[in-house]
């Protein structure tokens, strides 16, 4: 046998009885899937404190107190400016989960899935997370974009609603389909 | 049989009386109408035991013929190991209709993948072929179960308590016996009376998991179909969900290039 073939072989063993833990843990606990699980609750999201984060941003704000602070203020705003930005980074990433969460509750209900659609959506989500660390890393140590970081934020907020309106037409949907299914037995 | 150690001896009937111990159990509580494939698994194990002493007491433990016929009845039952598997896949992703048809494409090529290649670059002689043939089909094995776990655990889905007890224990039983295989096919003639510890030792801490696993009768583990919607919902949303995904990564991507522009 093969040295090295061997070397890779015990790690494979090794790294699937370490796989095996990780995927069986909590396997149980995960709830069922139905039209009344927990895969349709809602994040809180943070559209409804849009106004107040892009006010906290607005660099008219920061040239303002820059002018009229003195010298410690505008330190204290950026530094402030950088936690908000942070905080809103950990909101984007949560509407994302969100909606890759409901898409994978309509794959599982689904009676045909499409592994091209599948393999898209899991190569997505781990270009966005990878990206959405290496930013939040860039942001600790340096400035922040504002224009770029709204428009990603909006599109995320966007995709949830939209998201969250289709799955409760979807919802309705189900219902009146049970409560036909309910006169026809009836009849 | 004088020729085999003692401690061997009473290992082997240590796994023999609690394989006996479980499949009572089995027939009990009527679990074999849940798991028929895990429940004729056990069986063979336990022919395979029989057939072993009467082997081993006929032909002696050190001939080749008593060699032959312990691999080959080990080959049906890793086989058998493998419907079961099947079974305990499908209990937890068959009735999801959509993703089970898309994990069976898929772990059936990884499975393959694992067992072709395996078997290409582990074979050295044919005297161990048939080791390596039983490296390739446990780590096949694992690695169907380990997929399907990270299935069950990436879509979310429920995994009965016991099914789940059944899955890991399979699939602990195939990475050991895969890691026992790889160092006695390398430390053959130091470590052949260890491989039997530690494959029987294996053996018994998972026949232990499932006797705790089921102990409850058949009627408690019936799990509830799940209301599937039409193809057409999946047709409809799944591509819209990736095109946003995507002008989201997209809009990230921006945001990345502006980052790393900056002087």
């Amino acid at each position: 046998m093969n040295v090295v073939f061997y070397f890779v072989a015990v790690a494979a063993g090794l790294a699937l009885v370490g796989l095996l833990f990780w995927a069986v843990r909590g396997a149980a606990q995960r709830k069922s899937f139905d039209h009344n699980s927990g895969g349709l609750d809602n994040v809180p999201s943070p559209v409804n404190n849009m106004a107040q984060i892009r006010q906290s941003m607005d660099p008219a704000d920061f040239e303002f107190a820059k002018a009229k602070g003195g010298r410690e203020l505008p330190a204290r705003l950026r530094r402030e400016r950088r936690r908000v930005t942070l905080l809103y980074l950990v909101a984007i990433r949560k509407d994302f989960e969100h909606s890759l969460r409901v898409a994978r509750f309509i794959a599982v209900l689904s009676p045909e899935v499409s592994s091209s659609q599948e393999y898209e959506r899991i190569r997505l989500a781990m270009i966005f997370r990878w990206r959405l660390q290496v930013i939040k890393i860039r942001l600790i140590l340096g400035l922040i974009p504002q224009p770029q970081l709204t428009a990603l934020w909006q599109m995320a907020a966007s995709l949830a609603m939209q998201m969250e309106e289709t799955m409760a037409k979807l919802g309705e949907r189900a219902a009146l389909a049970a409560e036909l299914a309910l006169q026809s037995e009836k009849q | 049989m004088l020729e085999l150690p003692t401690f061997t001896l009473v290992t082997w009937g240590l796994a023999t009386a609690l394989t006996l111990f479980l499949l009572l159990r089995i027939f009990l509580l009527g679990l074999y109408r849940t798991y028929p494939l895990f429940t004729l698994y056990l069986g063979a194990n336990l022919l395979q035991t029989i057939i072993g002493v009467y082997l081993y007491q006929s032909y002696g433990f050190r001939t080749i013929y008593g060699y032959r016929m312990g691999w080959t009845t080990q080959a049906f039952v890793v086989m058998v190991r493998g419907l079961a598997t099947a079974e305990i896949c499908y209990r937890i992703l068959g009735k999801f209709k959509g993703i089970w048809a898309l994990a069976v494409r898929l772990l059936v090529t990884c499975g393959g993948i694992v067992l072709i290649s395996t078997l290409y670059f582990g074979i050295r002689s044919y005297q161990l072929a048939v080791i390596t043939l039983d490296m390739s089909l446990e780590a096949s094995i694992a690695t169907w179960i380990v997929g399907l776990l990270l299935f069950a655990r990436y879509y979310d889905v429920a995994v009965e308590r016991e099914t789940g007890m059944i899955g890991l224990g399979l699939g602990l039983l195939s990475c050991c016996k895969l890691l026992n295989d790889l160092v006695f096919e390398r430390y053959v003639q130091a470590y052949l009376n260890s491989w039997n510890y530690v494959s029987s030792a294996a053996f018994i801490g998972i026949l232990l998991l499932w006797t705790w696993a089921l102990r409850k009768p058949a009627a408690a583990y019936t799990a509830t179909e799940p209301a599937l919607n039409s193809a057409q919902v999946y047709q409809l949303l799944i591509p819209q969900v990736n095109r946003k995904l995507s002008a989201l990564n997209r809009q990230l991507s921006q945001f990345w290039r502006a980052e790393s522009s900056k002087p």
